[in-house]
Formats: C-alpha cells, structure tokens, sequence
C-alpha cells in the first residue's frame, strides 16, 4: 500500500481527483468535439466521426486520468486538460461555425 | 504527489478499486446473468415456455394488435406537463409501430409510438409496449415481469436508478474507473506471466492475493473490452455533443441525410393504406440470401404510420455476426414499392459494430456465451478477492488503533456480494410464490417483486453490519458464512418452487431438452453446491496469521 | 465433425497449450514433477505456442473470424483457469501433458 508522503494533505488529494475526473471530462468533450467537427470538415461521415471520436476519447481518458496523478504539478494536470480540453472545444465551435455558415 | 509511478499507481488501484468496486461487483454480478436474461425471463413466466419463435406474419397476427394498440397510462403521465393544455383521450396519430425479436425469443416486443398534439417538443412520443404469443397474436399480461430482460439487464447498465439517468453515469464512472484499475493492477503486479498460473491455497492473505491476480490477468482482456465498449455504447449519454454544443451542425447532417436517403423524415398530412408488409418482408429476405446472408427478420417498423409518406424498415436479425448488422431494406408502406437498401458499412462502422455488438450479442453462439458468464463471475472473483484482502492487510492494524475502517469496509463487503446473491435469489422466490394477480389496492406484481428484490439486499445489509463486531477486534465477520449457508439454501429452495408451482423439474426439462428452465435450475444448484463449500470452508477456524507477508501491495 | 466437437477440441488444445506454458516454468515444473533436472522449457514453450496456434485454426474453421477471434480469447482464459486450479489442487495429473515421460 502507498505511504503517502509527509506533503499529500487531503486537499491535495481532493484536488488532483477532481483534476483527473472533471480535468478530463472536459479535455475528452473537447476532443470529441474536435474530431467531429474537424473529421466532417474533412469529409467524413458525421455518424462515423461520431464513433471514432467517441472510441478514441475513451482511451485518451484513460490515459489522461492516470497522467493527472502521475504528473509532478497538480498545477499544469489542471491547466493541460481543462485549458486543452476548453481550447479545442472552442476551436470546434468555429470550425462548426465555418462549416454552416 | 506521489515519489514514484507505482506509489501512484498503487494509490489509484486500492482507492478508487475500492470505492467503485461496490459499484462494480453488481454491474459484473447482473451482467454475467444478463447474458441469459431471456432463459430467466422464461424461469419467470411459465406461460412464456415454449420454443423461439420467428418473426410473424404482420398481415395476419401484428396489425391486429398494433392496431388495438394505445400508449401506456405512465408513458401517458410522464408526457402530461409536456404538454400545452389537457391530454386527449385516445392517440390517433401513429409515429411508430415496432417489433423486435432475437433467436432466444418464444414471446414478442411490439412497440407503438404516438403523437402527442399540444406537445412542447413535437418530437416527442407518447409510447405502448405489448407482448404478445407471436403463434396466435394472444395477448400477455402486462404484470408478468421479465426479471432478466426488464431487471436484471438495467440493473447492469444503470442499477434501474433511472432520474437523470444518474444510475448511467454511476456506472460509466465505475466502468472508467475499471479501466483505471486494469491499468494500475498491471503497474503493480509485474509478474504477469510468471504468475499467470500460481494459486498457492491455505496461505491467507497470500491466497487472496493470488485468486485476486489470477482473475484479474487471465481475464484481463474481457474485463478491458467489456468495460470499454460499454463506455463506448453509451457514449451518447457520457458526452451529448451532438444535442449540445454540436447540435446545428448535426441538425445539418440529419436534413442532408434524409434527403440523401429519400426516407421522409417527416408525415405528408395525405392519408393513405398500407400494402402487404408480409410481401416487403419476403422481398427483404430474398436480397438478403442473394448476398449470402441468413434471413431471419430481427426487427420491423413502419414509419409515418397511415400516411402517404409511411415507410416499412426490415433489418436483419445479426445472429451470425457479432456485429450488431442490421442490412436494413426500406419499401414505400403504401405500395411495397422499394426505397432504398442500407449501404455496407463503413470501416469506422464496421469497428463501432464489432466494439459494440461483442457486448450486445446478438450472435447465436452458446459456447461464447458461457464464457462470457464465466468472464463476468471471475470480474466478481476479482473484485470481492480485492475487498477481501484490504480488510485482511488492515484489520488488525485497525484493531490496533482503534479504527473502524476495516469494519465498514468488510461489512459493505458481505453486503455488495452475497447480499447480493440473496436478494437475486429473493427476487426469483418472490417469482414463484406471489399470487397471479395482486389483491386490489396492492401494487403490481412485478412491483412486489421488486420490492422483494431491495428489501432482502437490505436485511443483509443490516445483518452484516450487525454481526461486524469481530472485525474490529481483527477477526472474521460471521456475516459472511451465515449470508453464504442462506445463498445455499435459498437456491435450492428456488429450483424447487419452480417444481412445485409449475410442474417443471429438471428431469422433465432436461428431458424435453428445454434448456432456458432447465439452466436456470442447474445454475441454482450449483451455485448452491458451491455456496455449502465455501460455507465449510469458512467454518475452518481461521488460519494462523501468515508469517510473512507478502512481497508487494 | 459438429461444431461443437471442433470447438471442444479447440478448447483442449487451448488447454494443452496453456499447461505447456506452464509446465515450461520451473515452480510449475516442480510441481507436477518431482524430477531433478529442470523443464525442457524451449521445447515446451515451442509445443505451447503450436497448441495455441492450432486452438485459434479450429475457432477460426467454425466461426466468422469475428466470432472465432472472441471465442478463442475467452477459451484461453478458461484454459489458463483450469490450468492454475489443477495445479494447485492436482499438479501431477498435469504430467498426462507430457505423455507420462518423467515417470516418478
């Protein structure tokens, strides 16, 4: 069993939780959004962008949430899922916004 | 955080394994027997014991019914404050018929939606649901309660916690959480092929230890790809892009489909009749063994129903495939004339089929069934192995200090795994021993059932908080041979009330060779066999404790 | 020969293959084998590899190769189970695998 370090306070714990599930929460509906909007863009069949953004964004979640513990800094575990996640989400609003307009 | 990965990883496994093991356990437990939710759906409605039928004749046996068809007096609830002004009496306008069967189906779902006038959203329905003997079209009772299909299988994807669809994201989390829990396991373990075959029994703690890494690794692949194409299934739900923040773009897509594939998306206002479907359905089967294809109709619908823009949708019933394969043919209602024919599918569809249908299945294959039972009961090895050796590693610590940590978690333990057991087990008696009908002012059969279901979880819940005691003081909670010798006898006792009331024993049905009561029957048994053994075994006063502990966790 | 014989078979090779992987470790071999000299571990793991190999042929003659591929994984799942439970419950009768060469 893990002995936690003199410096892992409850806090710390709490925060890097909510860093791992909603940091990547918001990180993987920004990809999802990315890959949808980005893949029709392309020419991909929305439906299929759809699943292929939703296969993928699992795995990546995976692997997001057991960054978010193993990184050093719960600093940038914060700033890189949520800040990436916003980003590209923002970015496949105006990609969506291209595309009908 | 943490000084090294492992220590991370270490952290995560016993931490968030353990808080959504609780959740995990019953979502292995009822997705193992959802794998049979037919066959037990059979052990519960003896008039529904016959062989699996085909789908029949519309013309002559589903129009009738779908026609006598009215929406649900819930369905009709639910839709009431959606609506401006007051429900009507009676729903003319037919969105939708359906129905839908599979290869272990004796009985049929028939499905009708209706428009609802007044309505807030206009896209919503209100819906019916019948099941009829597809043979002659009689109608069954509403009450008799599919425990596997309609219990059982929700319980598995969303604990029947249906406000919010919380129970959805319960078990998404827990799903997520499983993946996590795979991942850090390996991390940790790192002998995963030296110790691929080791089960050094009669050594305590180290004997969990090992039953918890064996199953874990030698089913790892199935708990990984059943964990992730669950996710996957339910993506809709997890991230609803498409209804939020992508919904213009996918609004777009939708119009642009429906024009692509000439199926109207929407009623004409123009009445009109509806020819044979018995002829579309024959024609669909006819393209399909041109192709090469086994032609079982797996689900039916008319679209638009009495109008002109009404349209038939056959799709093929995917039994030998384990994609869930539809080859949906689409014919004009009002002439039989054809639409359109699915096209094949695309390579990302192709992989969207095969992640989701190896979890639907669909297919016709009972070897792979029974490994998939197999796979899910040694999920639940795993995980109650792991509760298992947390309270083993700390309780006398725990003692020690004073702490009730072990208690609780070994009391929540005995509750999550044969209070569960007992409370499958009090359904299936509550099956056999309720009257056919409740006496007026009760509630529903299948109510009562359910109420039978929660209430006995919760009397083991009680009883294995209250007989903690000896956890505290680092020794065994007795909670758990006594629940174990109740699972035993309760399952006996289930196999036999299934004689008594119904006449079927097994040597009956293993003679008549009706394998759904007759599987049902010889789970139960042997369950029970296995429940008095390990009831025997815990009778063992506990071992000495372990001289050395071991290597790692 | 019925489907259902083919699998069977499938599953018995799956399971010889599994036992030979396993019989190809020394712990194990110690345990089915009370002889001196360790395992023949190369050869072993060579048998191991055809059995798995002849197991994943017969899944794929019966089945869609979707199918057979799910059919085969599991089965080997159930192999390795059935292998780890002999040998801890009855580690010589793991020596039928090696056709009663080391005797004692």
């Amino acid at each position: 069993m893990a002995t936690l370090t003199a410096s892992t306070s409850r806090s710390a714990i709490v925060l890097r939780s909510a860093a791992a599930v909603l940091g990547g929460y918001v990180f993987c509906w920004g990809f999802i959004a990315l890959a949808v909007a980005g893949l029709y863009a392309l020419g991909m069949a929305f439906h299929d962008a759809e699943h292929l953004g939703a296969i993928l964004a699992f795995l990546l979640y995976l692997t997001a949430f057991c960054w978010a513990f193993v990184t050093p800094s719960l600093r940038r575990a914060w700033l890189a899922l949520a800040g990436g996640g916003a980003a590209m989400a923002a970015a496949a609003s105006w990609l969506q916004h291209l595309i009908l307009a | 955080m943490f000084q090294t990965f492992r220590q991370a990883m270490t952290w995560l496994h016993t931490w968030f394994g353990l808080l959504l093991g609780f959740v995990l356990v019953v979502v292995f437990f009822f997705g193992s027997l959802s794998v049979f939710d037919r066959e037990i759906d059979r052990w519960a409605i003896p008039e529904s014991r016959f062989a699996p039928q085909p789908m029949p004749s519309f013309d002559r046996v589903l129009r009738p019914v779908f026609e006598s068809m009215q929406p649900s007096r819930e369905s009709v609830d639910l839709m009431r404050d959606r609506v401006n002004g007051p429900m009507p009496e009676h729903f003319d306008v037919v969105r939708q018929w359906s129905a839908y069967t599979t290869h272990r189906d004796p009985v049929l779902g028939l499905f009708a939606g209706y428009e609802v006038p007044n309505a807030k959203d206009p896209e919503e329905a209100v819906w019916g649901e019948r099941t009829i003997d597809p043979r002659d079209g009689r109608v069954l009772s509403d009450d008799h309660f599919k425990i596997g299909s309609q219990f059982f299988y929700p319980l598995h994807y969303s604990l029947t916690l249906e406000w919010r669809e919380i129970g959805y994201w319960i078990v998404g989390f827990s799903a997520l959480m499983m993946l996590v829990a795979l991942v850090s396991g390996v991390v940790i373990h790192r002998k995963l092929f030296r110790e691929l075959f080791t089960f050094r029994p009669d050594k305590h703690q180290r004997s969990v230890l090992d039953l918890h890494n064996m199953t874990g690794v030698v089913a790892l692949p199935f708990h990984f790809f059943f964990a992730f194409t669950g996710l996957v299934i339910f993506a809709g739900i997890y991230f609803p892009l498409t209804e939020t923040q992508l919904k213009p773009l996918h609004d777009r897509h939708e119009r642009i489909e429906a024009a692509e594939t000439g199926l109207p998306h929407d009623r004409a206002g123009v009445a009109a009749p509806l020819a044979s479907v018995d002829a579309m359905v024959a024609e669909a089967q006819r393209r399909w063994h041109a192709r090469g294809m086994a032609g079982d109709v797996g689900f039916l619908s008319v679209q638009h129903v009495g109008d002109a823009n009404a349209y038939v949708s056959v799709y093929r019933a995917g039994t030998d495939r384990i994609a869930l394969t539809g080859e949906g043919i689409h014919f004009k209602a009002s002439t039989g004339e054809l639409l359109r024919e699915d096209p094949p599918a695309t390579t990302v569809d192709s992989v969207n089929e095969f992640l989701t249908g190896l979890h639907l299945q669909h297919f016709r294959h009972w070897l792979l069934r029974w490994f998939y039972v197999l796979g899910g009961l040694t999920g639940c090895v795993c995980i109650t192995t792991g509760f298992v050796f947390f309270v083993e590693k700390r309780k006398r610590q725990h003692a020690r200090q004073d702490s009730r940590g072990a208690r609780l978690v070994d009391a929540m333990a005995v509750t999550t795994v044969t209070g569960m057991l007992l409370a499958t087990l009090g359904i299936l008696i509550a099956n056999r021993l309720l009257p056919e009908t409740s006496p007026d002012g009760w509630p529903g059969r299948g109510d009562l059932e359910r109420y039978v279901f929660w209430g006995t979880w919760a009397l083991a819940m009680t009883h294995a908080f209250w007989r903690g005691a000896p956890v505290a003081r680092g020794e065994r909670n007795p909670a758990w041979r006594e629940q174990v010798l109740a699972v035993g006898a309760l399952a006996v006792l289930a196999a036999l009330l299934n004689w008594a009331t119904t006449g079927d024993h097994l040597i009956r049905t293993i003679r008549a060779g009706y394998w759904p009561v007759a599987g049902v029957d010889l789970s139960l048994l042997a369950g029970a066999a296995i429940a008095f053994l390990v009831a025997r075994r815990l009778a063992r006063r506990t071992p000495p404790r372990a001289r050395t502990e071991p290597a790692h966790v | 020969m019925s489907d259902g014989v083919l699998l069977l078979a499938a599953w018995l090779a799956g399971f010889a293959g599994m036992g030979w992987f396993a019989l190809a470790m020394e712990t194990h071999w110690r345990q089915a084998c009370s002889e001196a000299a360790g395992p023949p571990a190369a050869r072993l793991r060579a048998a191991g590899t055809i059995a798995l190999t002849a197991s994943l042929a017969l899944c794929l003659y019966v089945d869609h190769p979707s199918m057979a591929a799910l059919v085969w994984v599991m089965s080997l799942a159930a192999a390795a189970l059935a292998v780890a439970f002999l040998l801890s419950w009855r580690a010589r009768w793991l020596r039928v695998l090696l056709f009663g060469k080391p005797r004692n």
